[in-house]
């Protein structure tokens, strides 16, 4: 690998290194320097998980060659405070809980020190379009946004500084007490590291070899060129798992990589360690696989079909799970309806966008005991199959939860800690494998795309008589949690109503599409978007209030729920009140009467964005809030 | 303004509100739920927790540092949080339904108010007080109508010099039941929060695109042990809602992915977030000692149909399918007005 | 995964146009960088392994701009940031600091160049139409027996379609020579599922200058991106404009003329529908964002009144 030599500075420090000519400024930071407070969410220049400061001026260092670097000022998220106090901004973040999953933070915390140092005047707007580049997925970016103001405030001197650090006055308990969150130090300096900033004595890193195809049948993988270059240490195949394969959270119907044949792009076929990352690449790209073409599924529908190919041997019918609800009579209930509303919707397969992608390092230690660290939402069921899959007794297993970057149900599927095992075992060294963004989209469980059927009859005074529901969802090429997302999505489906009448059934089928999962709401989402918008839609034909047609359905103590358990108490009436109290509703029927509503516009809503705050004073803002206005 | 943007504004940008209510259940569903933690009251007053799943971001190390200072009279500071690892901790299963503060917050409650339960036994005979009269908080401990006080560090003291440490560990349980295969019937969870949310949005007719303005979300969560922290779980659920509603779709075409990266797969940025107002309800959950029920997923249920229902408000177009795309929208209103 | 057997960063143009006369098959020049990697990646090229890197950035030369002949030089190594930092360049090319704005975030603006985006001719390049309504032109440098020889070519006519340019083997894009605006109002419209980052279906970039009163199009200039290999100058439409009257109906005419430029491939009723009203609203943004407009306000305002 040809090499060159850089001298630059490094939060104020003079550094000297000998780098890769292809390196990114990013890999300079992480794999040389260890400053692995700057992250790599994307490597597309899309995330700002990698913001850094050169010469004075933020950029993504995903996107800069490392070669850029000479003579270059550079400053990263641990040289803001070095090791001094916290700066203002990290105060702010620390002050108003401003990093839940931590993994966008030192990056948001780089852009807003930058928008400060830009503009220390800057007002919400413009701190919005300057923060603009950097995404973050847990917070919903209201308490960073609240942040940013607060240390603007302090540094312009508006505010005390003594505002970061003061308290609310403790009372007589810590429950209900605003505590700022113990981890936050750690997240807001880029301190804490997650498993792809560790680093372990003799490290092999892991690439994986990934279907290119939909469905097919593997004839022959051939390792061999793989495995004689010069630098792998080992390449793995379903042929190397040593007990018994397979995985899933309810159904272990996924191997460690493809047996016999894949069921989407992107399923792991063979993977290799090696001494680094490019030859691990190199080999992967090296292995041969053929493969004989299958006819694939795509549409949930058809999986339905008769003479449909089958995904799973064990599935015929391609259906992974249905659930049925029955409760009361439907017939009956339609019968006495006054009006009976029949629509469709449908929901789109969505993605979890941690920005930490995957990532884990597995070694075997003193005891033999094979250890597993990554941002496993469930290491105890991870423990539970990794212990048949490699057919060690449980105690020979050990899983650690490493800081996890954003799950929202998207890692509690052990797509890859499997192969991690395994080479470990084999090469009786650490590996380590980070998921690249575009393999964290292909290889992960998505949000269920779902269709619902529903059949909903009313009373003419807003009372719901039956309802008539039916979702079918694509579970994709492998179980993971369909079962539970079914489930869930059937309980959940008619939404928090008292219904005499109900006939609910859910179901997921296996098809050659990306696989979906668990992801939070769990189905809940997918089958409530149905009802609320049939709520709405009767609410308009009957003539009522959004809220009252809630209100005259709404469960109450002593409700049978949809699967007919009986409630000793339920909320809704409360929260509905406060809802409406909150948001100022205007009572009325929801017929399209945004125009003659007096209850738009009020302080709790914001301006519309129409990008070019800067442009004080501006042109562009001027003109486009006048044609707002 | 002028004639143009006067015209502009009549028929460009409309604005409207729509809302949406939901329920959830607090934990895993249809089945029986448990989670295991340790305790130890350790030198200086401070703590030791150990259980087996803890923080993915929504701040349970902070909830737990919390419950377990309330319960053993300490500060949160002084709470050192020891988890996640299948060899060194007891097993709290996952990350996920909701449970964390519920599950692991009860199993945290209950070991700490045993290892408590065994530093006041050892105090009480100390002071030569019974065990019922002592209190505990931010670090001190007392004896109720008396002037027996000192700080917890010494209280640990004295009772580990008495052959004595105060450990303590539990077990939580939710009594979730499985589902009848024929007609569903069951107990999936012993309880449940419910939520409603109201959207303002404004549409520009001319390029079909959402912005959502306003979004005030009320959610019952039980007691809330860490208000600052249930905002954040409303306000992170309330975006990727808003996500899903308007611009978030992963493609694929005949099994391979359309959308490889984020520059295709659209996520919200800052400029995209409503104000939004969060209202706590706070109905205690009788079943369990913190009383607290949960916020996680909750959250994002009532998002997507309160934004569509706002649209449909504003410029009465009825998204049935997601995401609402300005392509969609656009499309729709060419149906309307042909 | 970008992978090179070399990477330089020449420090004059000679020294880079001899590293690129003779740089292997398959070299690459680089500039922002901010395509290059994100294209050597899955889903896009895979993993790319380049004989060699040119950075350009590192060249003196290609900072900066000056005037000459009414028409702005900017050096190669201009980034979109100039365009709303820089007080000359905001006053005299007014559309381009809403194109910067909509184009990228901070940071990749900071990086960016307008040179790189039109060398890319990526169909769906923000910075393009705009280019092309300025009376757009890129200077292109070779080296010839030792010596460096330039050639102008105008941006429509270097833009062959998505990707491919008049730029020929060894040329470098050393400057972008642009009309200078003063006293015009820019605009920009782009359209997408959130306010930012987002690549657009189609843009439309629009500079316009009245009377002083406000009452007449004195000069229009009107460009689409998106809708077809290229980017569109709308000709017809400002030539329609100039010399009328500032009012809606003359507008909405111009808006609609366009619809009939659109030429993709795909989502044809949506470019067409979107494309005509991006025109009315760069029209409209563009009357609205002119200088000094304060002055003109009341009167055009009476104007329309009377229309």
């Amino acid at each position: 690998m040809p090499d060159m030599d850089l001298s630059c500075t490094v939060n104020g420090r003079p550094v000297a290194r000998r780098v890769a000519a292809h390196a990114r400024l990013l890999d300079l930071l992480r794999d040389d320097l260890n400053l692995t407070g700057t992250k790599e969410g994307c490597g597309a220049g899309e995330c700002g998980t990698c913001s850094v400061f050169v010469d004075g001026k933020l950029v993504k260092s995903c996107l800069m060659p490392a070669g850029r670097a000479e003579g270059a000022v550079i400053e990263t998220v641990e040289g803001l405070a070095g090791r001094g106090p916290l700066t203002p901004v990290q105060k702010a973040f620390h002050k108003t809980g401003a990093s839940q999953c931590g993994y966008c933070i030192p990056g948001m915390v780089m852009a807003a020190t930058a928008c400060l140092r830009q503009n220390p005047e800057a007002d919400l707007d413009e701190i919005k379009e300057r923060m603009g580049g950097n995404i973050c997925r847990c917070t919903g970016y209201t308490k960073i946004l609240e942040a940013v103001e607060i240390a603007r405030d302090v540094i312009a001197g508006r505010a005390d500084a003594s505002v970061l650090d003061a308290d609310e006055t403790l009372g007589e308990s810590y429950i209900g007490h605003n505590v700022r969150r113990i981890d936050a130090p750690a997240k807001v300096t880029g301190r804490l590291r997650y498993a792809a900033d560790m680093k372990l004595v003799d490290m092999l890193q892991m690439q994986v070899l990934r279907s290119p195809h939909p469905h097919a049948r593997i004839v022959r993988i051939d390792t061999a060129e793989a495995e004689a270059m010069p630098g792998v240490e080992c390449v793995i195949t379903a042929d190397d798992v040593p007990g018994k394969d397979g995985f899933g959270v309810f159904v272990h119907d996924q191997p460690v990589m493809a047996r016999g044949k894949v069921r989407h792009v992107g399923e792991a076929v063979a993977a290799v360690a090696a001494e680094d990352l490019v030859t691990a690449r190199r080999a992967v790209a090296a292995i041969k696989v053929e493969y004989e073409l299958l006819p694939g599924l795509y549409d949930p529908e058809d999986a339905l079909k008769p003479g449909a190919p089958v995904i799973h041997d064990y599935a015929p019918d391609n259906v992974v799970k249905h659930i049925p609800l029955r409760k009361g009579d439907i017939a009956a209930g339609f019968a006495a309806a006054d009006v009976i509303l029949e629509h469709e919707f449908g929901t789109q397969q969505v993605e979890h966008a941690y920005l930490e992608p995957e990532a884990g390092i597995a070694f075997v230690d003193h005891d033999d005991v094979v250890t597993v660290h990554s941002p496993s939402q469930n290491i105890t069921h991870h423990r539970h199959m990794l212990a048949e899959i490699l057919g060690l007794p449980i105690n020979k297993v050990r899983m650690v939860m490493s800081p996890v970057g954003g799950g929202f149900g998207g890692k509690e599927d052990m797509i890859y800690q499997g192969m991690l095992a395994i080479a470990a075992m084999k090469t009786m060294r650490p590996v380590q494998l980070n998921f690249t963004r575009e393999e964290s989209l292909v290889a992960s469980a998505k949000r269920h795309p779902s269709r619902v059927a529903y059949k909903m009859g009313l009373t003419s005074d807003g009372r719901i008589t039956a309802v008539k529901f039916e979702m079918l969802s694509d579970g994709g090429a492998y179980g993971m949690s369909s079962e539970g997302v079914m489930r869930k999505a059937a309980i959940l489906s008619c939404g928090p109503y008292e219904i005499e009448n109900l006939q609910v059934d859910t179901r997921a089928v296996y098809t050659n599409n990306t696989p979906s999962g668990a992801f939070r709401t769990f189905g809940g989402m997918q089958a409530q978007f149905a009802t609320e918008s049939m709520m709405d839609m009767a609410a308009e034909r009957l003539g009522l209030d959004p809220f009252e047609i809630r209100r005259i359905n709404m469960y109450r103590a002593g409700s049978l729920t949809h699967t007919q358990h009986r409630l000793d108490r339920a909320s809704l009436d409360q929260v509905l009140d406060a809802a409406e109290a909150a948001s100022r509703w205007e009572t009325g029927v929801p017929s399209v009467r945004g125009a003659l509503r007096g209850d738009l516009g009020g302080p709790d809503t914001r301006r519309p964005c129409t990008l070019g705050a800067r442009l004080a004073g501006g042109p562009a803002t001027a003109a486009a809030t006048e044609a707002a206005e | 303004m002028n004639a143009i943007t006067e015209t502009r504004a009549e028929t460009r940008r409309k604005r409207g509100r729509g809302m949406a209510a939901s329920w959830y259940g607090i934990a895993r569903t249809a089945t029986i739920d448990r989670a295991g933690a340790w305790a130890e009251l350790d030198d200086g007053g401070t703590v030791k927790i150990v259980t087996g799943v803890t923080e993915i971001g929504e701040g349970i190390l902070t909830v737990l540092a919390q419950v377990a200072a309330e319960e053993t009279g300490t500060r949160p500071e002084d709470v050192t949080i020891g988890d996640n690892d299948t060899a060194r901790s007891p097993e709290a299963a996952h990350a996920g339904a909701t449970r964390q503060t519920y599950m692991i917050g009860n199993a945290v409650a209950l070991a700490s108010r045993q290892a408590r339960e065994v530093l006041f036994e050892k105090i009480a005979e100390y002071w030569e007080v019974a065990a019922g009269e002592l209190r505990a908080f931010d670090g001190e401990i007392w004896a109720e109508g008396s002037n027996l006080r000192m700080s917890v560090a010494d209280a640990v003291a004295i009772c580990k010099a008495r052959g004595t440490v105060p450990v303590g560990s539990a077990s939580f349980t939710a009594n979730g039941t499985g589902l009848d295969p024929a007609d569903g019937k069951g107990s999936p969870w012993q309880t449940y929060v419910f939520g409603t949310q109201v959207a303002e949005v404004e549409v520009d007719t001319w390029t079909g695109e959402v912005q959502v303005l306003g979004l005030w979300a009320a959610h019952d969560v039980g007691r809330a042990i860490n208000p600052r922290g249930v905002e954040g779980q409303i306000e992170g659920g309330v975006v990727q809602g808003l996500g899903q509603a308007l611009m978030e779709e992963y493609v694929t075409v005949d099994g391979h992915a359309a959308t490889h990266g984020f520059a295709k797969y659209i996520l919200p940025t800052a400029l995209d977030v409503p104000q939004i107002t969060c209202v706590i309800v706070e109905d205690e959950d009788p079943t369990s000692p913190l009383r607290a029920k949960g916020i996680g997923e909750p959250a994002l249920v009532p998002t997507a149909p309160a934004i569509i229902n706002a649209i449909y408000d504003a410029i009465g177009v009825r998204i049935t399918t997601l995401p609402a795309t300005p392509e969609k929208i656009l499309a729709a209103l060419r149906v309307q007005q042909p | 995964m970008l992978t090179c057997d070399a990477y330089h960063r020449p420090r004059t143009l000679a020294e880079a146009l001899a590293l690129w006369a003779d740089a292997p098959e398959g070299s690459r020049l680089v500039s922002g960088a901010t395509d290059i990697y994100p294209w050597a990646r899955d889903g896009r090229a895979g993993d790319v392994h380049l004989p060699a890197m040119i950075d350009l950035s590192g060249i003196g030369e290609l900072r900066g701009y000056g005037f000459g002949k009414g028409r702005l030089h900017l050096a190669a190594g201009t980034v979109y940031q100039d365009f709303l930092t820089d007080p000359v360049l905001r006053q005299n090319l007014p559309c381009m600091p809403h194109v910067a704005i909509w184009f990228a975030d901070d940071q990749i603006r900071e990086v960016a160049t307008l040179a790189g985006n039109l060398v890319n001719a990526s169909p769906v390049a923000d910075g393009t139409p705009a280019v092309v309504a300025l009376n757009g032109a890129i200077e292109l440098a070779r080296l010839e027996d030792g010596e460096i020889r330039r050639r102008t070519v105008e941006i429509e006519e270097f833009i062959h379609g998505p990707g491919r340019t008049a730029i020929r083997k060894g040329e470098i894009a050393t400057q972008v020579t642009l009309d200078t605006c003063c006293g015009y109002g820019g605009a920009f419209q782009k359209v997408g599922q959130r306010r930012s980052l987002v690549i657009s279906v189609a843009c439309c970039a629009a500079l316009v200058r009245t009377d002083p009163e406000g009452r007449t199009f004195e000069d229009v200039r009107l460009a689409l991106g998106g809708v077809g290999p290229g980017p569109m100058r709308l000709r017809e439409a400002e030539r329609m404009l100039r010399g009328e009257r500032v009012e809606p109906e003359a507008i909405l005419r111009a808006a609609h003329g366009a619809a009939d430029r659109v030429a993709s491939r795909s989502r044809l009723d949506y470019r067409r529908e979107v494309v005509v009203n991006f025109v009315r609203a760069a029209l409209e943004e563009a009357l609205a964002n002119r200088p000094n407009r304060a002055a003109a306000h009341d009167q055009s305002k009476e104007t329309m009144a009377n229309a």
